[in-house]
């Protein structure tokens, strides 16, 4: 029998034998060698049965069929597309690959958004400012407090706390008289305001009864500021409608001031007394007079000031009602005259306790803002100005940004968890396939 | 060409068209034979040589539309295929307890039993040259038989499936370099078997 012969070689392989082979079995080599390599390929090729023609069609004929079922299931469509995207985010990946300065752009420009929105809603932020002061207010924690609040003038309005108030500004009181339900309700309006003052009209012995007992709310004292630039010919409106308008929250102008002056022009300086519970909303109403240019509101804790007046006056009261108690029970001339100059003496410490008092609670039921009002040649055009629509357009994308970093924020380590758990799944199945050749 | 001699993959048929319906037909058309025949030669019997093909061809129809051209060549695409269902297939029996079957073999008397005849093809005249060439057949059957399993896989999947080494190693999962190695070293062996084989048949 006639030994084959097959070409040999010996070594470890290098690139000309591998070309060399590559080549043969390409048939773009001729020569003994080459020949070899083809006629071994064939005889390989040879040893496996062949493939009727018959199977072939019975073959074809169910994968079209088997093809035709997936193109009916639309499950499987969708999930077909689902891949498809996969795919394409493949492709994308890849491109970044091959392009990575398009990546590192494309990465740069994410960190710049993001970091746009990181700044814009930070700590330094007024709106935000105004808010945990907001509610930091409610809860009667810090006692005092500044807030500051640039155009545009963004506060909600409240809803109308109808605290009573008296003519001359005073609130009514709300002690243990009128039971705690009452007290609570008015702890909760508006923020800040006067929780629990009682009334000088009401007379003393209410304050002496409730002088030995400590205050179940706080009491604060607020204040605030507001620039209104209205057109320069709408500032007197302006100011007089500032002045309607402080009346109606009952209200009162404590001081009111316009300028007017030619190529210059005008300018006005409110100074209101509002009652607090209803600061919120007469702060919203003046905003909405004209553009707001700069607010800012203050808060200050004035329960201990306030506790130690109401004290003061149950004592003086106190003291006079225990003298007329005694002028009563005296017998002798000399110690009515006594206890008449005592009692003169004790109802003026009452009356100068009264004064005081009612000054405290003043401060905590009526809250201060200044008002100014000046004339801008510009105001009520901003919002037609380009860069008015640059300004909404990037507040657009602020919270698109917003959307997709929340969005990434979920899908990125969800995508990775995934992608590994997927990798690791490939690759044990590789591995128990390569265990069948084993 | 001869009846044992591979059909040359159109450079731009399968390998870069789009692969639609006309492509896929074309593809099977031209890889079909090829697949069968190296799951037959893997598993050993006609019926899961079948099995292996038809899923093969329906595993890549269904992917059509994710392949990666630039990640290689539907035919090799289609090999990797094949090759995962075989192994699977392979794993399967070994669980049932079924051991590998013996390759099932053509009859190597006749040169052409295994194929049929192209057109204008005719059988070998010289009887004397026929029983040559099954001697040399049976050679290889024999020494194809004794390479390991995972080398003999690499003879297999580069014979019958045309791959190139880098298409080679794409199915396979490992660096281009490693592929020639792997390929390079099975063939060496293949042909030390038969050369030895034809040795002892001569002593």
């Amino acid at each position: 029998m006639k030994i084959v012969p097959f070409p040999q070689s010996e070594g470890p392989p290098d690139e000309q034998t591998l070309a060399e082979i590559e080549a043969a079995l390409r048939g773009e080599s001729v020569g003994a060698s080459a020949e070899g390599w083809r006629e071994l390929r064939a005889d390989v090729r040879t040893l496996a049965p062949a493939m009727s023609d018959g199977v072939a069609l019975t073959l074809y004929e169910s994968i079209e069929r088997r093809a035709e079922s997936d193109r009916a299931s639309w499950s499987r469509r969708r999930l077909t597309y689902a891949r498809g995207v996969l795919a394409r985010m493949r492709g994308a990946f890849a491109a970044g690959r091959r392009h990575p300065a398009l990546a590192a752009g494309a990465c740069a420009l994410i960190a710049i958004v993001a970091l746009i929105i990181v700044v814009g809603n930070g700590p330094g932020s007024s709106k935000s400012g105004s808010s945990s002061a907001s509610s930091s207010a409610h809860q009667g924690q810090p006692h005092s407090l500044n807030t500051h609040v640039e155009a545009p003038a963004s506060s909600s309005g409240e809803a109308g706390s109808s605290v009573p108030a008296s003519p001359s500004g005073e609130l009514q009181e709300f002690s243990a008289k009128q039971g705690p339900s009452r007290a609570k309700e008015y702890m909760h309006q508006g923020v800040g305001g006067l929780q629990a003052t009682p009334e000088s009209s009401s007379t003393e012995a209410q304050a002496a009864a409730a002088g030995g007992e400590p205050l179940s709310s706080r009491v604060q004292q607020r204040a605030a500021s507001l620039t209104l630039a209205p057109k320069p010919e709408a500032v007197q409106s302006v100011a007089d409608q500032v002045a309607q308008l402080t009346v109606r929250a009952g209200g009162f102008v404590q001081s009111s001031q316009v300028h007017r002056q030619r190529g210059v022009g005008a300018s006005a300086e409110l100074r209101l007394s509002l009652p607090s519970a209803r600061l919120s909303a007469a702060l919203a109403s003046l905003g909405r007079l004209a553009p707001t240019r700069e607010e800012s509101q203050s808060l200050q804790d004035i329960t201990d000031e306030y506790g130690a007046a109401r004290r003061k006056l149950a004592d003086a009261v106190a003291e006079r009602q225990a003298l007329l108690r005694a002028l009563a029970r005296a017998s002798t001339q000399s110690q009515i005259e006594s206890l008449h100059a005592r009692i003169a003496l004790a109802a003026g410490a009452v009356t100068r306790a009264r004064t005081a008092f009612g000054a405290i609670s003043r401060r905590g039921s009526n809250s201060t803002v200044e008002v100014t009002v000046l004339g801008d040649a510009h105001a009520g055009s901003d919002r037609s100005t380009l860069s008015s629509g640059l300004h909404d357009a990037l507040d657009v994308l602020k919270a698109l940004a917003v959307v997709l970093l929340i969005a990434l924020a979920v899908l990125v380590p969800l995508a990775l968890v995934l992608a590994l758990v997927a990798l690791a799944w490939r690759a044990s199945r590789r591995r128990l396939r390569e265990r069948a050749l084993s | 060409m001869t009846p044992t001699e591979p059909p040359s993959p159109s450079p731009g048929g399968a390998g870069s068209a789009e692969l639609d319906g006309s492509t896929f037909e074309r593809l099977f058309r031209e890889c079909a034979r090829d697949v069968h025949g190296y799951a037959i030669a893997l598993l050993g019997d006609r019926v899961g040589a079948e099995d292996v093909t038809a899923l093969a061809f329906e595993r890549l129809y269904g992917a059509r539309k994710r392949l990666d051209r630039t990640r290689g060549t539907p035919r090799a695409w289609l090999f990797s295929i094949a090759r995962n269902a075989a192994l699977d297939e392979l794993r399967r029996r070994r669980r049932q307890g079924v051991d590998r079957l013996e390759p099932e073999r053509v009859d190597l008397e006749s040169p052409h039993s295994g194929r049929p005849l192209a057109a204008g093809q005719t059988r070998q005249a010289d009887p004397a040259e026929a029983i040559e060439q099954a001697e040399r057949r049976a050679t290889v059957h024999a020494a194809l038989l004794e390479l390991p399993l995972r080398e003999r896989e690499v003879v297999l999947l580069k014979f019958h499936g045309q791959l190139t080494n880098v298409e080679l190693a794409r199915v396979l999962g490992i660096s281009e370099s490693n592929a020639g190695t792997r390929v390079h070293r099975a063939l060496t062996r293949l042909r030390e078997t038969c050369a030895e084989l034809a040795r002892k048949e001569v002593a």
